[in-house]
């Protein structure tokens, strides 16, 4: 019987904590937990790290999962907050990859025709944008120096534990207070930034996922200035390079980790932790779980009694809006960058910039308004044999969209989506992409729900409109913790998604459950 | 970047108070929009459902029907055993292969076969495997033989693999190329094509060592003769003495090929023994094709690992011991350096998990901590991070000192 060797290959500890899910979160939380000590099991029920953060490997080509440029990792010299970690902190054996330029836009509308390559570093990617647009210079400039308050003012508050000072904050981040509870658009608006440099300023808004009208300015003024001053860079062996390293690290520092096994249940007993039930029979005793999966999931699937999930962890679920999911085209080619004329490694590709109009399209099952693509070869010219060529296409969708898709007719319907993609691509560019598919994968939500899991196959966190963005969401800290010993890290954590938040957010949840950790042996010294 | 590294800009939204009140108000209101809210749990999820039916982590099936195909071959008709909780069976691409979990004197082991039925059928309500009783396969269809019956409950995979038609990436015009069991994805893909499930042409070569091996004979025939415009069915014979009509002498050779195919407007399609596949590399290297056009099925384990180059001389013959963790359990066993980690995972009892065995799909990824493994180069399909870290697929792998590994428990 399977079921005896299952049995004797239980596990039966107890830990310090446990995390639950392997993604970005996870593991920079286990990282920090099990270097600091703590007895950490981290649990996947997946047999890779990552979480999207990961690779797969088909034919010649081993292809990135789903990151196109990590943000606030920085050169040598200027260390962002994601290098410091991964060097100055957990010293992972990873390397990563400067991308050479910014972004290309390229608007396909011919009302609106487009195509500009912005580069990295603030004044000359403000020149670029004054040469296409002139007389934007002022307002573009005035933007980032805006940026660049929000980003101090965020620093503090984190300081604080989002306990911030009212006082400090009035007299040193009076902008970062005033701009906190309005959209891109409105401050955009206030600045006066002209209607055709806002196309070009705006590109990277689909990373967030929400239109201009919608998206926290602190948030996207934030995104904006770290992608331009610091650069991007992505990891030289795709995401699993990283997150494999992660889960080296992590055994180094004493941490157990265990692969295919869920977590199913989430044991609370007055409103307390008290263990985990795992698909693999596993009874673990902890009173500290860190989540990576998110609260919609906890709450709803994994609380275990039922009747110990407080209605307001209910209505805070039910009251935030979910974020999108993804759609990805994969294409190994067996043609150069330069016999393909592919120049650069990001291409953002709409037909305009009208966000509210490209993110309506997400609510339909046909070929979204806009795409970004990338070219990975661009940035690392030997991570596909020679002679060939590594991109994905990368569009959003609203999941709801796919909700009626049956199983019969879900390979048509992935394809059409990607061939309209495909055209668009090639049309934008010149490309001859189709000409030279040796391998293609396409990944629909559903492929994201069945790597991962995670609710209705959903890759970003909850929508950061104003009053559920950072701001609000870091000064709730400590008054939105429904079950004492559950936190949640990643990203539908705090500091809302996206590699690096997620990240950022893994590392502060893991002191903040060193310090619960501390707390509880004091109180048993006293 | 200092804290004050910026310039203090002009800036007013609504005006000074409003925006330093809105601020204000950011998380009482956040707070007052949660109260609002419904305290309703969620219970719909229709995407995870969909991956749910399309991937399914396990299917329950039982055996409802055997076929005898010919004296060394069967098919079984395996339908949803929904008492354990398969009430629908998983959609495939034609081509796709289950891995089928099978217990025997307590090892479970698994096995892939490609499901010889349509997609179409799945939907009617069964899967069909085919399995040939190899001369010289001593463990598992033997067993299969004899304990297989109507009623037998299996344990499967979802479907999985790659072999199937990709219309972004392949051309209209397949050629098949299939050797003795090997035929079993091609009756998938004739059947899909010949239903008009999938638009795409099939010319088959079909390779068999006798007349009485031929698998689906009247029935390929039989989907020729009723769509002569999309299937072409050739039956290549190497036995000395042929009596059918219409069949091809010897092997699937580069002549016999541009007989019936315009290669250069072909994607080809192999699904065969490893014998065969070598054999059909070297007649397909003349028409010098780009890799894109060429897609064949992983062949399983490497029979003849100790005769690869590179395969070191004294650990032929020798066995190793393995300190194996899997879950909370550490396990020494023994391991022949020319069988794979897996089979030793598996003759230990430890029900290792494992879907393709050809070192394709990753499923048996292990951590090497100690010890030095053989891996083939024809089946190194890892991750580039994996191989920095010492992770090895256990089916790909083949010990050549004493190890020690973690391993994760079965799927």
């Amino acid at each position: 019987m399977e079921k005896q060797i299952l049995e004797e290959q239980k596990i039966d500890n107890q830990y310090d904590v446990v995390v639950i899910g392997a993604g970005n979160g996870g593991l920079t939380a286990a990282a920090k937990l099990a270097k600091e000590g703590a007895k950490v099991l981290l649990l996947e029920q997946h047999n890779l790290p990552g979480g999207f953060a990961t690779s797969f490997v088909r034919g010649r080509f081993e292809f990135e999962a789903s990151l196109h440029e990590l943000a606030d990792y920085g050169p040598k010299s200027d260390k962002g907050g994601i290098r410091k970690l991964f060097e100055d902190q957990f010293h992972l054996d990873a390397e990563f990859i400067r991308i050479p330029e910014a972004y290309k836009l390229i608007l396909t509308d011919p009302k609106y025709k487009m195509n500009i390559t912005l580069p990295f570093g603030l004044e000359k990617y403000i020149d670029a944008i004054e040469k296409e647009v002139p007389g934007s210079r002022e307002s573009i400039t005035k933007f980032f120096e805006l940026a660049k308050e929000i980003r101090a003012a965020f620093r503090y508050i984190a300081s604080t534990h989002g306990k911030p000072d009212q006082g400090v904050l009035m007299k040193e981040y009076t902008n970062f207070l005033k701009t906190a509870a309005y959209s891109a658009k409105e401050v955009e608006d206030a600045l006066g930034i002209p209607e055709d440099a806002r196309k070009i300023l705006n590109a990277y808004w689909c990373y967030l996922g929400l239109p201009m009208s919608r998206i926290n300015f602190t948030l996207f003024a934030s995104m904006v200035l770290v992608y331009i001053t610091k650069g991007a860079y992505i990891p030289r062996y795709r995401s699993h390079g990283y997150t494999a390293a992660f889960d080296t690290k992590i055994r180094e520092y004493g941490g157990d980790i265990f692969y295919n096994t869920k977590t199913e249940k989430i044991l609370v007993k007055n409103r307390q932790v008290v263990g985990i039930e795992t698909s693999k029979g596993d009874k673990i005793t902890t009173s500290h779980i860190i989540c990576n999966a998110s609260p919609t999931l906890a709450y709803n699937q994994l609380i275990f009694p039922k009747s110990e999930v407080p209605e307001f962890a209910y209505k805070e679920v039910n009251a935030r809006i979910q974020g999108l999911t993804g759609f990805c085209v994969f294409l190994g080619l067996d043609a150069t960058v330069e016999e393909l004329g592919l120049r650069e490694y990001s291409y953002f590709i709409m037909d305009d910039m009208d966000t509210e109009a490209v993110y309506e399209s997400w609510k339909k099952l046909e070929a979204p308004r806009g795409q970004a693509t990338v070219v990975i070869n661009n940035a690392i010219p030997d991570c596909s044999p020679p002679g060939t060529t590594m991109m994905y296409i990368t569009t959003l969708f609203h999941p709801d969209a796919w909700k009626e898709v049956k199983p019969q007719d879900y390979v048509e319907v992935k394809n059409k989506i990607a061939e309209k993609l495909i055209d668009h691509f090639e049309e934008a560019t010149g490309a001859p992409v189709k000409d030279h598919i040796e391998e293609i994968e396409i990944a629909t939500p559903e492929t994201y729900a069945r790597y991962t899991g995670t609710y209705k196959g959903i890759i970003y966190g909850y929508e950061p409109e104003s009053w559920d963005s950072l701001v609000p969401r870091l000064m709730s800290m400590g008054k939105d913790q429904y079950i004492i010993g559950l936190r949640f890290a990643g990203g539908f954590g705090r500091r809302a998604h996206g590699y690096s938040s997620s990240m950022s957010d893994g590392y502060t949840v893991a002191l903040l459950t060193l310090q619960d950790i501390k707390k509880e042996v004091n109180q048993i010294y006293e | 970047m200092s804290d004050k590294d910026f310039e203090k800009v002009d800036i007013t939204i609504r005006s000074n108070t409003k925006d330093i009140f809105a601020f204000t108000k950011l998380v009482p209101n956040r707070i007052k929009r949660i109260k609002k809210a419904s305290n309703e749990s969620i219970t719909d999820d229709p995407i995870n459902d969909l991956a749910k039916k399309l991937h399914p982590k396990l299917q329950y099936l039982q055996i409802d029907q055997i076929i005898e195909e010919t004296k060394s071959t069967r098919t079984y008709r395996l339908v949803p055993d929904a008492k354990r909780g398969t009430e629908q069976l998983a959609y495939f691409r034609a081509g796709q292969y289950l891995s089928l979990k099978v217990e025997i004197n307590e090892e479970w082991i698994t096995r892939p076969y490609s499901i010889s039925s349509s997609p179409r059928e799945s939907l009617e309500g069964y899967y069909e495997i085919t399995i040939k009783k190899e001369e010289d396969e001593g463990f598992l269809t033997p067993f299969i033989w004899k304990s297989w019956k109507v009623g037998t409950k299996i344990i499967s995979s979802g479907p999985e693999g790659f072999l199937y038609y990709e219309p972004l990436r392949d051309k209209k015009q397949i050629l098949g190329l299939a050797g003795g069991s090997g035929i079993t994805p091609f009756r998938s893909l004739a059947k899909s094509i010949a239903a008009g499930d999938i638009d795409a042409k099939l010319t088959l070569l079909y390779g068999c060592s006798d007349e009485d091996d031929i698998i689906f004979y009247e029935e390929l025939k039989a989907l020729e003769k009723a769509h002569p415009e999309k299937l072409k069915v050739v039956i290549v014979l190497s036995c000395e003495e042929i009596t059918l009509k219409g069949c091809e002498a010897g092997f699937i050779t580069k002549e016999l090929i541009e007989k019936y195919a315009d290669v250069a407007n072909n994607s080809v399609f192999i699904c065969g023994p490893q014998i065969m596949y070598d054999f059909i590399k070297k007649q397909l290297k003349r028409f010098n094709l780009p890799p894109k056009q060429i897609r064949r099925e992983a062949f399983g384990e490497i029979k003849n690992i100790s005769e690869f180059s590179g395969f070191p001389n004294d650990a032929v013959d020798k066995t190793f011991t393995i300190k194996a963790h899997i879950g909370g359990m550490v396990k020494e066993i023994p391991a022949k350096s020319t069988q794979s980690v897996l089979v030793a995972l598996e003759r230990a009892r430890l029900a290792p998990p494992s879907k393709c065995r050809s070192g394709e799909c990753g499923f048996c990824r292990t951590l090497l901590i100690d010890g030095n493994v053989y891996v083939s180069p024809i089946s190194d399909w890892r991750r580039e991070a994996d191989k920095k870290f010492n992770y090895i697929h256990a089916c790909s792998s083949y010990p050549i000192t004493d190890l020690e590994l973690i391993i994760p428990r079965t799927i």
